[in-house]
């Protein structure tokens, strides 16, 4: 277990929280990340939601739906979706509070939905947050709450405490007033470990460790709880220093030798090129372990989701990086158990070889 | 086989490099704009020229490679070892950018008098307004640009865009801030009366009344009053801005600014750069080129995967039944699984490379690119001079090192 920190018990573990909220520093892939534990949610059982706040379409393309938008759509059994952007949140919040539907023209022509968005500080934020809330909030007519399992494709690390902290701002600007009372309550909901987490993603690279570790001091400094941390594209491990040896020791033309003996020829500038690729990739895991170690020093769990080697990337691979993290939740992951083997899935998880 | 990008591939950002007056680098976050910038920086000084790489957030290691630390809104020169510096004529400096004091100084330059800045400083509006109006930040950047273009003291700027949500944010700035700062809404509130707080409805139309009370329900009195003073304080600076706006845009139309798009083989980031390759035709900007960062090697076509497939089944069949005993990968445990691993090794490369391959060529289909330069995928982060020489190497001749 050395490279894995604390162990999670089950999806309650991993996912106990109403609200998962993922951020990364940018390119870590937090779509990808996203998607996969909306994934392990929907394999618990959990009626889950997938929001999109940066209004990209990221999901829609990683899942080849139609474009998303603010409405909930289910587009798999027990996964719905949503993309979220302020301007319908102003609409809404206007008709839910003051049942203003028809000022809604008026502000497309003076301006000023730029100006409630834009100009007030924080306001796009707190109406993004606000809207989140609403969500979770929301009830079903029998009482259960309408998802069990929202997860947030949030803003990256650099801006994920201002973002939801968007509330609190405003209100040391604006005194009276129904912002600042929701803003009480939004961030009761932030702060309470059983509502919300935030999961960062990270690759297994300097500068994104340096954010992760960054960016878990800012998340607890504001009073919000942290989830494991997700390292992404693990290297799948092929051979380790001591078969990198023995490889070395028998030379680029046994190799050679040898795999034409099998039905693959193959060239010398070939059978050369994979001993420099073996040597930079057991030099690569090295380096990989070294920065996992620096993560597990945090004192947070560390999940790996592994670089997948096929030539495509599609759904079929989104369930299997979603049955990795409920393999190392201590949960079935049947997906995940075909395309990895034991010393792939063990380097993925962190444990020792 | 061969690509609509195989001529794009036979052009690099030499030319860029040697001529350009201005480089932007551009592209969404976390794809290597930073070190690209850098290192154009770099390969411009090694060619005997004067120039300043404008950054905004270095990656420490870096920063350090760079003698940066400690860095303010002034150039600071990095010094270049004999390995690095080419003919050694040339000159690599670099500064951080400063957004709040750049802004500071614009509202110093464009008021009428202290008091009127001072008054504009002190606003709770205007202390929030740099990191919560999107564009701003951009807006900054390229106002620092245009003082270091003035100043005249280099022969190439390099500049290194904030991470925006997305690239395109960049180019809108300009417009963006001057159409905000010049809104109809604002010229509403800058009635008198309003900004005093009272007979809103006498003095404007009935429709900004319920808008009005809308947002005072909304925010709060106080936040339309601050915003009130703002507008008001800043009425007199507005042709300034919006004039010095308008210069900035004309000195990135000039065709000594060029831009670099910055992206890594993945398709969100690809598709970011397809769309400002797009944007900047549109808008008669000049492109020099891609640079695709983190591409992984090319690696040879033989043997074939069904040769590869066969002489991994092969060598593990060779080895025989596992030990349950011995608790090693199978990989170490003998010659014949360690040449079966590395040749899985080499099909995964193989793979990755042809997937991201696919995906450049897919994400760039159909747009103009004047030069694609594809950057090896390195072993580390780039943290001294060394790695950054590498990839200013790659950037002027197309060749990996």
């Amino acid at each position: 277990m050395s490279g894995q920190g604390p162990a999670l018990a089950g999806f309650d573990a991993l996912l106990g929280p109403h609200v998962t909220i993922v951020t990364g520093k940018g390119g870590v892939g937090k779509t990808t990340a996203a998607a996969a534990l909306a994934l392990a949610g929907v394999a618990s059982g959990r009626r889950t939601l997938l929001v999109e706040v940066e209004e990209r379409q990221g999901f829609s393309r990683l899942f080849g739906t139609q474009p998303w938008d603010y409405a909930e759509r289910e587009f798999r059994p027990g996964l719905w979706g949503a993309a979220i952007d302020p301007a319908e949140s102003v609409y809404e919040y206007l008709e839910l509070f003051y049942g203003l539907k028809r000022v809604q023209w008026m502000m497309e022509r003076s301006n000023a939905l730029d100006f409630v968005t834009t100009a007030a500080p924080g306001l796009r934020d707190l109406l993004l947050v606000g809207k989140l809330y609403e969500i979770e909030a929301r009830r079903r007519p029998d009482g259960r709450r309408s998802y069990d399992l929202i997860v947030l494709d949030a803003p990256p690390t650099g801006r994920i405490v201002p973002f939801l902290q968007a509330p609190e701002a405003v209100t040391d600007i604006v005194r009276v007033g129904p912002i600042r009372r929701q803003a009480g309550q939004i961030k009761e909901m932030l702060t309470d470990p059983r509502r919300v987490q935030a999961v960062i993603v990270t690759l297994l690279e300097e500068m994104p460790v340096r954010e992760t570790t960054e960016g878990l001091a800012a998340l607890h400094a504001a009073g919000i709880a942290t989830g494991p941390i997700l390292a992404n594209q693990v290297t799948l491990p092929r051979l380790d220093a001591e078969a990198l040896q023995r490889l070395q020791k028998a030379g680029a033309d046994r190799l050679r030798a040898c795999a034409e003996t099998h039905g693959a020829r193959m060239s010398g500038r070939t059978s050369e090129l994979t001993l420099d690729l073996a040597a930079a990739h057991v030099a690569r895991q090295q380096h990989q372990a070294g920065l996992r170690a620096q993560l597990v020093a945090s004192g947070s769990p560390v999940l790996g989701l592994p670089l997948l080697s096929g030539s495509t990337f599609g759904v079929d691979d989104l369930e299997v990086l979603a049955d990795v993290l409920a393999l190392q939740a201590g949960e079935d992951g049947p997906r995940a158990r075909e395309r990895l083997d034991a010393s792939g899935y063990a380097a993925v998880a962190g444990a020792r070889l | 086989m061969s690509s609509h990008l195989d001529a794009a591939r036979r052009g690099t950002l030499a030319g860029a490099v040697r001529d350009a007056h201005i480089l932007v680098a551009t592209g969404s976050g976390g794809v290597g704009k930073t070190t690209s910038a850098a290192a154009l920086g770099l390969a411009a000084a090694q060619q005997g020229r004067r120039a300043l790489v404008l950054t905004i957030d270095p990656a420490r290691r870096l920063a350090q490679a760079m003698g940066l630390e400690g860095l303010d809104d002034e150039p600071t020169e990095v010094p270049l070892d004999a390995a690095h510096r080419g003919d050694g004529t040339g000159e690599l400096w670099a500064m951080m950018l400063d957004m709040q004091t750049t802004f500071d100084r614009l509202i110093h330059r464009h008021a009428s008098s202290p008091e009127e800045a001072a008054a504009i400083t002190s606003n709770r509006i205007y202390r929030q307004l740099s990191s919560t109006l999107s564009g701003t930040q951009e807006y900054m950047a390229m106002e620092r640009l245009h003082e270091l273009h003035e100043e005249g003291a280099f022969d190439l700027l390099v500049i290194d865009t904030p991470p925006t949500r997305s690239a395109l944010d960049f180019l809108d700035a300009p417009r963006r801030m001057t159409s905000f700062l010049e809104g109809r809404l604002l010229k509403l509130l800058l009635k008198p009366g309003v900004a005093a707080g009272r007979g809103i409805g006498k003095v404007v139309g009935a429709g900004a009344t319920a808008f009005i009370r809308v947002a005072g329900r909304v925010t709060g009195m106080e936040l339309l009053q601050d915003l009130a003073d703002f507008f008001r304080d800043f009425e007199g600076m507005y042709d300034g801005f919006k004039q010095r706006a308008e210069e900035v845009l004309t000195l990135l139309r000039a065709p000594s600014s060029q831009f670099v798009v910055v992206t890594s083989a993945e398709p969100p980031p690809l598709r970011e750069a397809r769309f400002f390759l797009e944007r900047l035709e549109q808008e008669g900007l000049h492109a020099a080129g891609v640079v695709v960062n983190r591409v992984r090697p090319e690696v040879p076509r033989d043997p074939t995967d069904a040769g590869l497939e066969r002489a991994v089944q092969g060598l593990e069949a060779d080895a025989g039944v596992l030990s349950d005993a011995d608790d090693r990968p199978p990989a170490s445990r003998s010659e014949e699984l360690a040449m079966a691993g590395a040749l899985r090794l080499l099909g995964d490369v193989r793979n990755l490379a042809a997937r991201q391959r696919r995906d450049v060529a897919a994400g760039l289909f159909g747009v103009e690119v004047p030069a694609l330069v594809e950057v090896p995928l390195l072993g580390g982060d780039v943290h001294d001079l060394e790695g950054l020489d590498a990839i200013a190497s790659t950037l002027v001749t197309g060749r990996a090192r």
